[in-house]
């Protein structure tokens, strides 16, 4: 059984830092969460990020208990998270910054 | 509420250091300041770029960031040299503005004093009096509600706002619960979660104030050609797992705990308020100007949160280093203090990783020397410069 690091109780997805996981794995979450078990679905690299249960599309993604941004489609369990499938909720900031500064 | 040995100064302020401050008014003080302090007993040169030829507004910032180092507690006298008439901020300037905290203070001019040799002389004897004036100063029982504890991270890796961040902030909500303050500065590290900051201000000024901070830094960058949200995250912070810039921030920001946000501070500008909870200052993400505009806010003392280890420090507010990887921790233990690596392997919980960095930043307040002070690596005074040189 491979672990990954949930760092809050609510959290919906755990870091992979104390080993790699691969495609096939059964892992189990541990840290301020460790009631969890998944199969890898990916291969998961050191610092990236397992989905600990089904995302829906648009539902929150949480780390830290809070958002890092919503799912851009369905993520199921054991589901690689990063780029791919989680949009930011603030990323619009830099069109915003640039129009005002054009404007100046 | 706990207590901890420290130095009371005339203004009422507790000092976990008692440095006697060799300080240089311009950079062209700066030999004259360093050859004092190779003399003198415990004696701290502060050495800068700043001092000549600056635009009005970024030399109130570099006159704060100096009188603000030596109006922290951790100083007990101060000796100021300048070289020659430095409009605006003068020797006797600064002198001006220590004088509150009722702490000893003397100025060399060195075009007066007759020269660097002459310069050197009198200086020298100014400050072999101070030391050993202070040397007279003995630690006393102080409450903890003195502490406003600075907070920083650097050299940030995934471990970061997974282990020593978020511990970071357990050990500054147990301060606070004793009714210190806790103070984080780099507002490039807010964008992207700055609901989460803004929820926890105690005012709506404050509230926007911390919005205002954020854009004005990010349009500062976009004047220089930089847009920093569309850079965040960085490439290899992708690569190394992080994907939106709500995750890299709300890593950076958890070295802070859940205790409301008092004031929002301009940067190197000293809180007015003593109520318990935590302070925000503006300021860049450079690490060194960062925590030396805190030393100049009054941090006594400050935790340095460290994924790929490092030698921060500051030459009069102890940095203690903490890190939550364990290769690091190994590889940097010479100057990593702390290591809380032990919550990705079951030994520790987050709550038991804060309870250990808040005490050992304890037993520094009561004297425990950092790993970089016991080495003398002061190599973190730096001034942040908002206009150019002209």
């Amino acid at each position: 059984m491979k672990k990954v690091f949930v760092v809050y109780a609510t959290d919906n997805v755990g870091t992979a830092v104390l080993e790699a996981i691969h495609t096939g794995d059964h892992v189990a979450s541990n840290g301020e969460r460790s009631d969890l078990e998944v199969i890898a679905l990916a291969d998961i690299a050191y610092g990236h990020k397992i989905a600990l249960m089904d995302i829906a599309a648009g539902d929150t993604v949480l780390k830290y208990g809070l958002s890092i941004g919503s799912a851009s489609r369905d993520i199921k369990a054991g589901e690689h998270v990063h780029a791919h499938n989680v949009e930011s909720n603030r990323g619009r900031g830099d069109l915003a910054g640039r129009a005002q500064v054009a404007a100046e | 509420m706990s207590e901890f040995m420290g130095y009371y100064r005339p203004d009422g302020a507790v000092g976990v250091r008692n440095h006697l401050l060799i300080l240089s008014g311009t950079v062209y003080a700066n030999g004259v300041c360093e050859r004092v302090a190779d003399t003198i007993h415990g004696a701290v040169p502060i050495t800068h770029a700043n001092g000549r030829c600056q635009v009005a507004p970024d030399l109130r910032v570099t006159r704060r960031f100096l009188a603000g180092t030596a109006m922290n507690p951790n100083v007990g006298a101060v000796v100021i040299i300048d070289h020659f008439k430095e409009e605006g901020m003068t020797a006797d300037d600064l002198a001006e503005d220590i004088a509150p905290t009722g702490k000893p203070i003397a100025t060399v001019n060195i075009r007066g004093a007759g020269g660097f040799i002459s310069a050197v002389e009198k200086a020298t004897r100014y400050a072999q009096d101070f030391a050993r004036q202070i040397s007279l100063h003995q630690r006393e029982p102080a409450p903890m509600s003195h502490i406003l504890f600075g907070t920083e991270c650097g050299t940030s890796d995934t471990t970061s706002g997974l282990a020593s961040n978020p511990a970071n902030g357990i050990a500054g909500e147990i301060l606070i619960a004793q009714g210190g303050r806790m103070l984080m500065a780099e507002c490039t590290e807010w964008m992207g979660c700055e609901n989460w900051l803004t929820d926890k201000a105690a005012s709506p000024t404050v509230a926007q104030a911390i919005l205002d901070g954020v854009q004005h830094m990010e349009r500062r960058a976009l004047a220089s050609g930089e847009d920093i949200r569309g850079s965040q995250p960085t490439g290899d912070n992708m690569a190394g797992g992080l994907t939106t810039i709500e995750e890299k921030s709300m890593g950076a920001v958890k070295k802070i705990g859940g205790d409301a946000i008092i004031e929002y501070l301009e940067i190197a500008e000293a809180p007015t308020s003593r109520e318990p909870g935590n302070y925000v200052m503006y300021g860049p993400g450079m690490g060194a100007e960062s925590i030396s505009s805190m030393a100049a806010a009054g941090c006594q003392v400050l935790t340095f949160c460290t994924g790929g280890g490092h030698t921060s420090n500051h030459p009069i507010m102890p940095t203690v280093k903490v890190t939550g990887n364990r290769g690091s921790y190994e590889l940097m233990r010479d100057t990593v203090d702390v290591d809380v690596s032990g919550v990705f392997t079951g030994e520790l919980t987050l709550a038991e990783a804060g309870r250990i960095v808040y005490d050992e930043v304890a037993r520094v307040c009561n004297g425990y020397l950092t790993k970089s002070e016991a080495l003398r690596d002061n190599n973190s005074f730096a001034i942040h410069r908002v206009g150019p040189s002209i």
